[in-house]
């Protein structure tokens, strides 16, 4: 099975009912992507499939059915994406485990809505848990991505 | 096989071919019995509507057929009117697509639903149908009137809806997932064929409605 993974081609070996999820950490070694649930409960595992963002927890293998970007793919170190660079000067991290799960899923919603309200940030981010609280700055954080994002 | 044997799929073959236009594609149904229009009596339908009517405002059944609020349910048997986890609207799209899309968790598969309480899948794009086909707060007879008005049915006829359910189970889609939703969940009663053949014998009988 090939599978694009932040634009580079990959050939795994993998069972082709195994979670999309253990295929990126376990097979492939791409650890930004985290495990919290296993049943999509909590959108740590959140990747981009085509630019929607999907728990990967959830999409076997066999059923991937395009690109995936990872957090390691959203943006470069020297190049982040609008919402990594929010993300850091908000401090929105706490412990950090969900972290790249609400990143991705900002960015997904930040590409359907560029001017989202209070209300639409929180009805978009409420399947990604964050046990820290940090919810304030990550709402603070995509107000401002999506204020550089308009301004870019 | 014997000559009766082999004669008696012949001449089922046969009345399907006959009597069906809208046998096509892969399904595990059985066509062969399904009646003519016209041959059945009205009460037989009604009879008939009452069993669809009782997968309809199943749970399994009614979390997705929601009014305007696009709330999704999670109703079970013991709690019919339960909401959504995680505060989900799928708004007017009714796929999500204005914030969180229902298939960030709900995939299109036609995997088994093996795991509890992960979200399910089915061959289908997962979705809320739409705010005309709303069987929640609605009685039987106003289910019933819906369901056979082509401008709140999604403009199909008899064969029409006979048609949906063959759809549904060529794709293992959401009809066919209520009856086996697997994990654990209750499902809606009965089994598809039965239900293709309740379907059958309502519209058969003219559609009849019981009255309100």
């Amino acid at each position: 099975m090939n599978l694009t993974i932040n634009g580079t081609s990959h050939t795994v070996n993998l069972p082709d009912d195994m979670p999309l999820l253990w295929v990126l950490r376990d097979g492939l070694n791409i650890t930004g992507v985290k495990y919290g649930c296993g049943i999509a409960q909590c959108g740590a595992c959140t990747v981009h499939i085509d630019g929607v963002a999907v728990r990967s927890c959830q999409v076997a293998l066999a059923d991937v059915w395009g690109e995936i970007t990872t957090i390691e793919g959203l943006g470069a170190p020297d190049a982040l994406h609008a919402v990594q660079t929010a993300w850091i000067e908000h401090q929105v991290a706490q412990c950090g485990y969900c972290q790249s799960g609400q990143i991705m899923q900002a960015a997904d919603l930040l590409a359907r809505n560029p001017e989202p309200t209070d209300a639409d940030v929180d009805a978009a981010m409420s399947g990604n848990l964050c046990r820290c609280g940090t919810y304030p700055r990550i709402r603070a954080a995509v107000h401002a991505a999506a204020s550089a994002m308009k301004e870019a | 096989m014997t000559s009766s044997i082999r004669i008696a799929v012949i001449a089922a073959a046969c009345f399907g071919l006959a009597s069906l236009t809208f046998a096509e594609g892969e399904h595990a149904l059985d066509l062969s019995a399904l009646p003519e229009a016209g041959s059945i009596a009205p009460a037989e339908g009604l009879a008939a509507w009452d069993s669809i009517h009782a997968v309809l405002s199943h749970p399994r059944c009614l979390n997705c057929h929601v009014g305007d609020d696009n709330v999704p349910l999670w109703g079970t048997v013991a709690a019919p009117d339960r909401i959504h986890g995680m505060a989900i609207n799928a708004g007017a799209s009714r796929i999500g697509a204005e914030g969180l899309s229902c298939n960030a968790c709900h995939q299109t598969s036609t995997r088994p639903n093996t795991v509890p309480h992960a979200p399910p899948h089915t061959g289908m794009d997962w979705r809320l149908a739409p705010v005309a086909f709303q069987w929640t707060d609605r009685t039987s007879a106003e289910i019933c009137a819906q369901l056979r008005d082509p401008d709140r049915n999604g403009g199909r006829d008899a064969a029409g809806l006979i048609d949906h359910i063959l759809h549904d189970a060529e794709l293992i889609g959401f009809i066919t997932w209520s009856f086996d939703p697997g994990a654990g969940r209750d499902p809606a009663p009965g089994n598809m064929q039965a239900h293709l053949e309740d379907m059958a014998i309502w519209t058969a009988a003219g559609m009849p409605c019981p009255e309100p």
